[in-house]
């Protein structure tokens, strides 16, 4: 039976749109498999006003046959055969002659019992209790109360539309009862209209003017964007949060284009696309490489016969960009380099002092940082990048567009003559300022955007915020995945505990925490991000930890170990080395052998162990040094039948001591090889639960 | 079209949606929210509705009236209903038609935009809604005020009255408007706006704005602890105001300013639970 539920809100943002969406559909689909009600093709539509979710289900959980059973069959019958008065009172009980009971064979013996058929619950009843619990357990980032309610939902609830096999299924929720009935367009066609089925609601709306496919409406617009631009041989500047946010928000797109006067085009292009973007969600169009005084915008409406729509944001980018082209003047005026002592005004953080300090801190990093990294060539341009970094944060231009800190700094910087490193390390260095964004393109804006992230990440875990729980508050969370992902973005290789200890101790005395405490919460929350990061390349999680478990203080190479073992995970070779390590590490366990003596060997193949392994300890130190896991990891491989034939052939815990201790030592010096590789004991096999067994 | 037709328009539209129409308040706010007729009626489980014109102050907006949109006191229709009715948005959206804009040929939009008061200690979820791209009101369930959670919610609605005027006449220019049909925004307010540009930038006291916060902030607390919640709010107003004029002479670095905004902060909010725990035989919330 066809399964349709619409709820009707006031306009949601996208992000709860998507949240929604998602934990609905997985819970609603928990309850019906739970009541054993079939379902299949299962699909959700949405627009800024509307969560919808339709399905086919079975009519209800299929009947089914229940046991029950009564007292012991001796006690039910006397010896003739004759029912006594218990199993008397038993089929009485259950409502059936006592004719019907029959003999069950249980683990405990012979009972009487009686089989009885159960109707199964029908699907609407189950629908109908379940979802007001599931709808009012949503949850938000930011969720609202309205009107005289208590429910907390994304915004205010105004209709609910559910329907099975095209009858009403009866709920009700915050003083609203589910009906057959929804709306169209608010403004073009805001009476309601009844429903049978999901054909007729998605036909019924699409005549409203209401797509419900986001998707639909995102193509709608491209394709509008194309026929508008291709007289124009011009391209839409891409944006594709921007693209999403807005086919979300509107039920019925429509594309305008418009123009703003040539004279603004003087403005650099961050300056014209932000404010075009910010304020009123317009797309910037470029032809070649160049911007072109135009604009499209996406109007909730079937047309612009009359152009008031073109206009009207015509006349409100105008008014922008002359805004804009005064800041941008006012700031040139001014002086960048000039601004720089206003940073001694600006607090950074109410413990850690102002942007000057920090600015002097990030000279002293970036110093730090680019001795430590080998393609870094431009010290003393790094070093004033550092010093000038913060200063776009007291321009006018930032404060009117805060999404141009760094952006603003690295063109003030450019028409003042400094060097083109110094303006692009400026730029650079907020990046990457979200999971998918990329990191700096410079080595410079690289290093000076590390700094930064990591002298603010020390210096708020180090006056003792806490980085636990889902808020963050600081963007720490977001900052030290930024760390990583410039980290193996770039390849950098670097002694991080190091680094890390460096920037402390920049920070002098002003940070609360001891040391210690501050490495040991820094690792941690460094580790997490890491292991988030390499996750979503598709590393198992296991090859993670192992790689990770072998050391973090290069979190480049500790990378570079996951990744080696996700390259050879598949190959023969592999668990069977494993499981060998696996065995070397349970031998292992509890026992602290002294180091090898070769003088007390006494069986060939132990012998031959300690050759072999001193050789391959010797070829894979260089691999290991210069990041070559996958070949390090090649030639370890090569222990495995060594170890074999070693545990076949030698008894390891040998009664004499001289002899047990030395045999331990040589496996505790492979074991120690191996870890510089991964700790492969937190490596998942399959094989290993028959192992383990057996 | 005019100014003036626009306010009565919405004036008779919204005393038709049984609104207490509420005079002007008579000390400096720098939004409707902040005057009394919202502040305290959002408070408390009482229900109200009321409509009324508020000229806002914001010091720093100032342009010496050579700016087309900008100016440091410009004019808001606030309207608060509490609770917020389920039609409020088509309730709304009729509004519009009532002031003569013909929806028919606009673009409409409901754009998320949670608002957030520090220093008053509320704070709301809702949207700016745009007309072909202005944003011509702010639309917000309250969830907060003065630091205490509201209930029932009261839905606010701000219009930004030069804002829809200049939207109304298709009007470039804030002083082009028609404020009657002879009167130009220009005729009333061009000389305010310049001669208030140069007060609030370059001839303001400092030394006297401080201290008018000072006693102000001394005069509020007097009052919280005799439990006059009334009066010791107009006080918290005048330092917001005295606030907003030192920022424009640009003399509150920003530690300052995160300090001086907690001050008024944490007045505010024993201004809001003296108003909601009323002693025997003083005035507050039913």
């Amino acid at each position: 039976m066809e399964f349709l539920l619409e709820i009707n809100v006031e306009e949601m943002p996208l992000a709860h749109v998507r949240s929604a969406l998602t934990d609905m559909s997985e819970r609603i689909r928990k309850e019906l498999l739970a009541a054993r009600i079939a379902v299949e093709g299962w699909r959700s539509f949405s627009t800024t006003r509307r969560l919808i979710l339709t399905a086919d289900l079975s009519a209800g959980q299929p009947d089914r046959d229940e046991l029950v059973t009564g007292p012991p069959k001796a006690a039910a019958y006397a010896a003739d055969g004759s029912p006594t008065p218990a199993a008397l009172g038993f089929a009485r009980s259950k409502g059936v002659d006592v004719s019907e009971l029959q003999v069950v064979k249980t683990e405990k013996g012979e009972y009487v019992g009686v089989r009885k058929a159960v109707k199964g619950r029908r699907t609407a009843d189950v629908l109908s209790k379940a979802l007001p619990v599931i709808i009012a357990s949503l949850s938000f980032p930011k969720p609202m109360r309205w009107g005289t309610g208590s429910l907390r939902f994304s915004r205010p609830i105004r209709g609910l539309l559910c329907l099975l096999g095209g009858e009403i299924v009866p709920f009700s929720l915050e003083g609203l009862v589910s009906g057959n009935r929804t709306t169209g367009h608010k403004l073009h066609a805001p009476e309601p209209f009844e429903i049978r089925s999901f054909e007729d609601y998605r036909g019924g709306l699409a005549g409203r003017h209401v797509t419900i496919d986001p998707e639909e409406r995102k193509a709608s617009i491209l394709s509008q964007m194309s026929a508008l631009l291709a007289p124009l041989k011009a391209e839409m500047y891409p944006d594709s949060a921007l693209l999403d946010k807005l086919a979300n928000d509107v039920e019925s797109p429509f594309v305008v284009m418009g123009s703003f006067p040539e004279a603004f085009l003087d403005l650099p292009l961050e300056v014209l696309s932000t404010a075009m973007r910010e304020g009123q969600k317009l797309f910037s169009v470029v032809k070649g490489g160049k911007q072109l005084p135009l604009f499209l915008g996406v109007a909730d409406v079937t047309a612009d016969a009359r152009g008031f729509i073109r206009a009207g944001h015509e006349r409100v980018l105008k008014a922008r960009l002359a805004d804009a082209r005064f800041f941008w003047e006012q700031d040139l005026k001014t002086g960048f380099q000039k601004c720089a002592p206003r940073l001694k005004q600006v607090l950074f953080q109410e413990k850690l002092g102002s942007y000057d300090d920090k600015a002097r801190r990030l000279e002293k990093l970036t110093a730090y940082l680019c001795g430590k990294v080998e393609s870094c060539r431009k010290a003393p341009e790094l070093k004033q990048a550092a010093s000038l970094c913060k200063v776009d944060l007291v321009t006018d231009m930032v404060r009117e567009f805060p999404a141009l800190q760094g952006t603003m700094g690295g063109l003030y910087a450019k028409t003042e003559g400094l060097s083109q490193p110094v303006a692009r390390a400026i730029a650079e260095h907020y990046l990457p300022a979200g999971a998918d964004d990329p990191s700096p393109s410079s080595i410079e804006g690289a290093i000076l955007s590390l700094a930064d992230k990591i002298d603010s990440i020390v210096g708020v875990v180090g006056v003792g915020v806490q980085t636990s729980g889902s808020s963050d508050p600081f963007g720490l969370r977001r900052n030290a995945q930024g760390v990583c992902k410039i980290i193996l973005d770039k390849k950098i290789s670097l002694p991080f505990t190091r680094l890390l200890e460096k920037s402390i101790s920049f920070y002098g005395d002003k940070l609360k925490l001891p040391k210690a405490e501050i490495l040991d919460r820094l690792r941690e929350f460094f580790a997490g991000r890491l292991r988030y990061l390499l996750e979503k390349e598709g590393i198992r999680y296991d090859l993670i930890h192992a790689a990770l478990g072998a050391g973090l203080d290069d979190p480049y190479y500790a990378a570079l170990r996951a990744r080696a073992l996700d390259t050879l995970k598949d190959g023969p070779q592999f668990e069977p080395l494993i499981l060998m390590a696996k065995r070397v590490n349970n031998i292992l366990a509890g026992q602290n052998p002294p180091s090898v003596n070769p003088a007390h060997f006494v069986e060939k193949a132990e012998r031959e162990l300690y050759s072999t392994s001193g050789i391959i300890l010797e070829n894979v130190s260089p691999m290991i040094a210069k990041g070559d896991f996958v070949q390090a990891q090649k030639v370890v491989f090569r222990l495995q039948p060594v170890l074999n034939v070693f545990f076949e052939k030698v008894m390891v815990m040998a009664e004499e001591t001289k002899l047990r201790k030395n045999r331990l030592a040589l496996l505790a010096a492979i074991r120690k090889t191996m870890l510089r590789i991964a700790d492969y004991a937190q490596v998942v096999v399959e094989g290993e639960k028959g192992n383990r067994s057996a | 079209m005019s100014l003036q037709r626009l306010i009565l328009n919405l004036h008779r539209f919204w005393a038709d949606q049984g609104c207490y129409l509420a005079p002007t308040y008579d000390v400096e706010v720098g939004a409707g929210t902040m005057t009394p007729d919202t502040f305290f009626r959002v408070l408390g489980p009482r229900p109200w509705r009321t409509a009324y014109v508020q000229p806002a102050r914001r010091p720093t907006d100032g342009r010496y009236g050579e700016n087309p949109n900008r100016v440091q006191k410009h004019h808001q229709y606030q309207v608060i209903i509490k609770p917020s009715p389920a039609d409020i948005q088509n309730v709304y959206i009729e509004s519009l038609r009532a002031c003569g804009i013909d929806l028919r040929d606009h673009d409409l939009r409901f754009d998320e935009d949670d608002w957030e008061s520090p220093t008053i200690g509320a704070w709301g979820v809702g949207w700016q809604v745009m007309l072909d791209g202005l944003e011509v009101s702010q639309f917000t369930y309250f969830q907060q005020a003065g630091g205490l959670e509201v209930s029932p919610i009261p839905v606010e609605i701000t219009y930004g009255l030069e804002r829809l005027e200049m939207f109304i006449e298709g009007k470039d220019d804030i002083y082009d408007l028609q404020w009657s049909d002879d009167v130009t925004y220009r005729d009333l307010r061009l000389d305010e706006e310049r001669q208030f540009s140069e007060y609030n930038f370059n001839r303001a006291t400092i030394k006297s704005l401080r201290d008018q916060f000072a006693l102000a902030e001394k005069e509020a607390q007097m009052l919280i602890d005799k439990r006059l919640p009334l009066p010791a709010y107009d006080q918290c107003l005048k330092c917001s105001h005295c606030f907003n004029l030192l920022d424009a002479r640009g003399a509150i670095s920003v530690t300052e300013r995160v300090k001086l905004i907690a001050q008024i902060r944490t007045l505010v909010a024993q201004v809001a639970r003296v108003f909601t725990a009323p002693e025997p035989g003083t005035e507050g919330a039913a």
